[in-house]
């Protein structure tokens, strides 16, 4: 027996390659999927040139993102355009506009990857938790989430800030707040299928105990469906982040973000259009790239077939 | 009452009603060389039952869903099918909503896949009647009636306005024998009708099916993993192994004298009802290999008890045997220097 | 309800013969008036309540094969799975190795699993395909406390006893073919060290010719490890080739129940009969009507005056559309549950 089972009744061949997920080879099934697939290779190497960015941020802005440059402000007090000392120019503060675009994808990432983390996080339990437990405790998580997912998520921030100040902290929890309810919801409806499936029934005649279960044969079919939610909700956070710091209600002054560099730069879109576009084009790109790669994350996971596949 | 499909002239009288010839199916994505059925010819005159047995992997499924072009992708199919001498595929038959369904119908193990289960019975029925035959909506409605009573559906008016998903598993395989006979087609091919079905109301199916079809004159192509549906049913059974006819005869010539080791051992693995019980059940070791395996010489020769060195070089043509109508691809069939051994009643996996 | 006659001995009682109340440890299970109803809601708030299983009662002894035969809907699946404690019993008692089983929780409830095991159906479905044979048998092995630094050896050993080579270990269950996969799944349950299988249509989704080579694995390991089993099957060949008794249910009770030799060659209720009739058996010459039994079986949530099956039999009569028949010890020695089978001399049990 060398060659792949066969799975498809209609078939009765030997068609159906193993999942990627269930392949030892993950990562060199993953490498040749993204050889044929252009849009998605370039879409995760953006991603990973962003957090090569981010992580040494210090060492590849040419300047302090927070300093005021008396040479970065003409004669007349305006931004100067790019070029020269300043590549992408300078802000109205004078301050040099690649090094905050580069400080800024520090946060959006940061922000992105944590709040995105601990969203699922917490998704995952209750999702988890609710469906194998059932019963009265499912109804009580369910409920909760449906709750929270009718919060009015910006007047929730409005109101947050006002009582606590802006902070980058408190954009981390309320974006973590606002998301684990979409992965609680998907991963309950998983494991209700999931322990339904014969191997699930085996474990527990066998006697292994309800935790072990719930690691062993729940969580590693869950790992797909995590990974691809939780890059898309990447995207989501990204997003939200930057409306925030749009607001004035995000990441606080002097720090450099995305969407308030968008802010501040929309009243010289005449006069000094570079202050809008540069991070508007990161932003774009960074949003873009993470659904990209969610989606073909989708297809190379197939989330929902690794759960209910017979 | 049954008006000619296809043909205006009529088929010729004795010519076979479906002709398959060296019918294959090629998968590029299996291991092997991906051919999942290997070069099947076979001929069913009109009314005959023909049986078609085999084990999973076999090919027997898909060389049915190849005589209907229902093949998915990227299943390639070549050889010829010809629905009374007329080619199918070609021409006037290029489009297959033309024949299938009309000339050629096909029930499958679960009726629920072929019914929609978002439309009751009775719109799915009369859709065929009026697409077909062009009948109007009242005479459609009527003949679907009649039709279900026919198949033994106690209430049809109720089952018309019924969604299937509330009918048992006999009455969805009814329902679904009454649409395929609906617009009395020349052949009617049977995948594993039964098999989803308890052993009353299985009997209860083969029965109507035999009725049924005998009524029209329709010829059945019943495909089965159990020789004891296919026996009880057929004039004629061909057995499959790894995509290719391995044996094919008269059903009481094959049953009673087995020419392919694989045949015998097929028979000899089912346990009896009746009679003398063994303490241990004659098998084969080993399992089916995967559709499209490439197997040198003949494909049964790893589990075979007789196999010989020629077994694992020559594939083994399929045969005329002694007996009229009765072919056997195996090198010792009607070889009187080989001698057949009692079949081994082994536990043993692969080894 | 009709009172089946309890405590019910089984026709021929293997190790000796003993009587009920006899010291524990005679039979390997003994049920007793099992029953397993379920609320099931149709359509819009009505409540049913379905007998799955009602009033049922056997034994099984040491190293014995106890097969249980019925159509879809008859229960029998209902009652591996209350045996196993995926369903909790509504009412009844049902004894392992002597002790009761019903209401047990938490840790008395995973001592009592190690004791009773289950071979399931599908072969694709019942082995987690993320986790190799040697994690899949060793998941076995923890429950029973062996150290993980054996789990190798063992599992080796075991897929020995189901005769699959070493090799396999390192496999996942999408590498394996539907027959060596049912025998991991039996190396899995025997990785416990069950004293009794229950094997749940374990070889109605495989080929045929594979299915001879799991039935003789199954008898080897009986006759090697005294194991024994409740083999679940609507396959009545099957049953009478594995099988020492077999009990033939309908509508969630025991219609007929006895020795495979017996029910087999003497059935006496007509329902094992249409049963029996209905094997698709191989022939030489087409068969052109046998007796053939009508009907469906009916909708368990309301289930059929009388007796049960009356509506699709052919001996039925007055008697049988008003009172339900009690399981008795008919003349050839099985106990039946129809009026119109006679009673063995000397009555009930």
């Amino acid at each position: 027996m060398s060659t792949a089972p066969m799975s498809s009744p209609l078939l009765e061949t030997a068609a159906a390659e193993p999942t990627a997920v269930t392949d030892p080879h993950f990562v060199r099934v993953a490498l040749r999927s993204l050889r044929r697939n252009k849009v998605a290779a370039l879409s995760v190497f953006v991603i990973l040139v962003l957090a090569i960015v981010a992580i040494f941020a210090p060492l590849l802005a040419p300047h302090d993102p927070l300093h005021t440059f008396p040479s970065g402000l003409s004669n007349q007090g305006a931004p100067m355009p790019p070029g020269g000392k300043f590549l992408l120019g300078t802000d109205e503060s004078g301050r040099d506009v690649l090094s905050r675009l580069i400080f800024g994808a520090r946060v959006s990432l940061l922000v992105g990857v944590i709040a995105t983390g601990l969203a699922s996080l917490i998704g995952v339990l209750v999702g988890t938790i609710a469906g194998y437990a059932g019963g009265i405790i499912e109804s009580i998580l369910m409920r909760i989430t449906d709750v929270v997912m009718s919060f009015p998520l910006l007047l929730f921030c409005i109101a947050l800030i006002a009582v606590t100040g802006p902070s980058t902290r408190n954009v981390v929890m309320v974006i973590a707040f606002g998301y684990w309810t979409y992965l609680a919801r998907i991963v309950r409806s998983l494991v209700l299928s999931l322990k339904e499936r014969e191997f699930v029934t085996a474990a527990k005649t066998l006697g292994v105990p309800d935790l072990t279960i719930l690691r062993r044969h729940i969580l590693p079919h869950l790992a797909p469906a995590i990974v691809v939610y939780t890059t898309l909700g990447i995207a989501s956070s990204i997003m939200i982040e930057a409306s925030l710091s749009y607001l004035g209600i995000g990441v606080p002054l002097p720090q450099a973000s995305w969407g308030q560099m968008i802010n501040s730069g929309q009243q010289y879109y005449q006069t000094a259009p570079w202050l809008l576009i540069a991070p508007g084009i990161c932003l774009i790109l960074t949003v873009l790239s993470f659904n990209l790669a969610g989606d073909w994350l989708t297809d190379l996971l197939d989330p929902s077939d690794e759960v209910t596949r017979r | 009452m049954p008006d000619a499909p296809l043909q205006s002239t009529g088929p010729l009288e004795g010519g076979p009603v479906i002709a398959v010839d060296r019918l294959s199916v090629t998968f590029p994505t299996t291991g092997g060389d991906g051919r999942v059925v290997r070069d099947v010819s076979l001929a069913i005159g009109r009314g005959e039952r023909v049986g078609l047995v085999g084990e999973s992997g076999s090919g027997k499924s898909l060389t049915a869903r190849a005589i209907m072009r229902l093949v998915p992708r990227p299943g390639e199919v070549s050889g010829r099918v010809l629905l009374d001498g007329v080619e199918l595929g070609v021409g006037a038959t290029r489009d297959p909503t033309k024949w299938r369904g009309r000339s050629v119908a096909m029930i499958t193990q679960d009726p629920l896949s072929s019914l929609n289960p978002l439309v009751r019975i009775g719109p799915q029925m009369t859709e065929m009647l009026r697409f077909h035959r062009g009948a109007g909506r009242a005479a459609a409605r009527a003949r679907a009636t009649e039709l279900l009573t026919a198949v033994g559906i106690p209430d049809p008016a109720r089952t018309l306005n019924q969604f299937p998903a509330v009918l048992s598993g006999g009455m969805r395989q009814r329902v679904a024998l009454a649409i395929a006979i609906s617009c009395d087609p020349r052949l009617l091919i049977a995948d594993e009708p039964t098999t989803a079905l308890d052993v009353t109301i299985q009997a209860q199916v083969l029965s109507l099916l035999e009725r049924t079809t005998a009524e029209h004159g329709t010829a059945v192509l019943l495909i089965s993993h159990d020789l004891g549906v296919v026996s009880g049913f057929c004039e004629r059974v061909i057995v499959m192994y790894a995509g290719r006819i391995v044996e094919a005869g008269p059903t009481e010539q094959l049953v009673s004298a087995p020419a392919h080791p694989y045949t015998r051992a097929l028979l000899a693995s089912v346990p009896p009802i009746q009679g003398e019980l063994p303490e241990r059940l004659p098998s084969i070791p080993g399992s089916p290999p995967l559709g499209g395996a490439r197997i040198p010489g003949c494909a049964f020769a790893p589990r075979c008890p007789i196999a010989r060195d020629v077994c694992r070089e020559v594939e083994p043509e399929l045969r005329a045997q002694a007996r009229d109508g009765h072919e056997a691809a195996c090198h010792a069939a009607g070889d009187p220097t080989w001698e057949i051994p009692e079949l081994a009643s082994t536990a043993e996996a692969l080894p | 309800m009709s009172q089946v006659p309890t405590p019910q001995q089984a026709p021929t009682t293997p190790p000796g013969g003993a009587p009920a109340g006899a010291p524990a440890g005679v039979h390997a299970v003994e049920v007793t008036d099992l029953a397993v109803h379920f609320r099931v809601r149709r359509g819009l708030g009505s409540v049913h309540t379905v007998r799955a299983v009602d009033g049922v009662s056997f034994t099984v002894g040491r190293g014995e094969t106890l097969g249980i035969a019925g159509e879809s809907g008859s229960g029998k699946s209902t009652i591996a799975r209350a045996l196993v404690q995926i369903h909790r019993p509504t009412a009844g008692s049902m004894r392992v190795g002597g002790r009761e089983a019903v209401g047990l929780r938490g840790s008395a409830l995973r001592a009592y699993r190690r004791r009773m095991q289950m071979v399931y159906q599908d072969p694709y479905d019942s082995l987690d395909p993320r986790m190799n044979v040697l994690r899949t048998i060793g998941e076995g092995l923890s429950v029973r406390g062996v150290a993980r630094a054996e789990h190798r050896r063992q599992a080796a050993e075991l897929l020995e006893r189901v005769r699959l080579p070493e090799t396999l270990l390192t496999r996942y269950p999408g590498q394996l073919s539907g027959g060596q996969r049912q025998r991991v799944s039996i190396a899995r349950a025997l990785a416990v060290q069950p004293e009794v299988i229950v094997c749940d249509e374990a070889v109605a989704a495989l080929d045929v010719s594979i299915r001879a080579q799991i039935l003789n694995l199954l008898k080897d390991i009986q006759q090697d490890s005294g194991i024994s089993y409740l083999f679940i099957s609507h396959d009545l060949s099957t049953l009478r080739f594995l099988a020492d008794r077999v009990a033939i249910m309908y509508l969630g009770r025991i219609v007929e129940h006895g020795t495979a030799t017996t029910v087999f060659a003497e059935p006496q209720h007509p329902y094992t009969q249409a049963l029996i009739a209905a094997v698709p058996e191989v022939r030489t010459a087409r068969v052109g009507s046998r007796p053939m039994l009508a009907g469906e079986p009916p909708d368990p949530a309301s289930p059929p005056s009388g007796c049960a099956f009356h509506p699709r039999c052919p001996r039925a009569t007055d008697v049988c559309r008003t009172t339900a028949p009690a399981l008795r010890r008919k003349a050839s020695g099985s106990l039946a549950a129809c009026h119109h089978a006679a009673d063995a001399p000397g009555g009930t049990a």
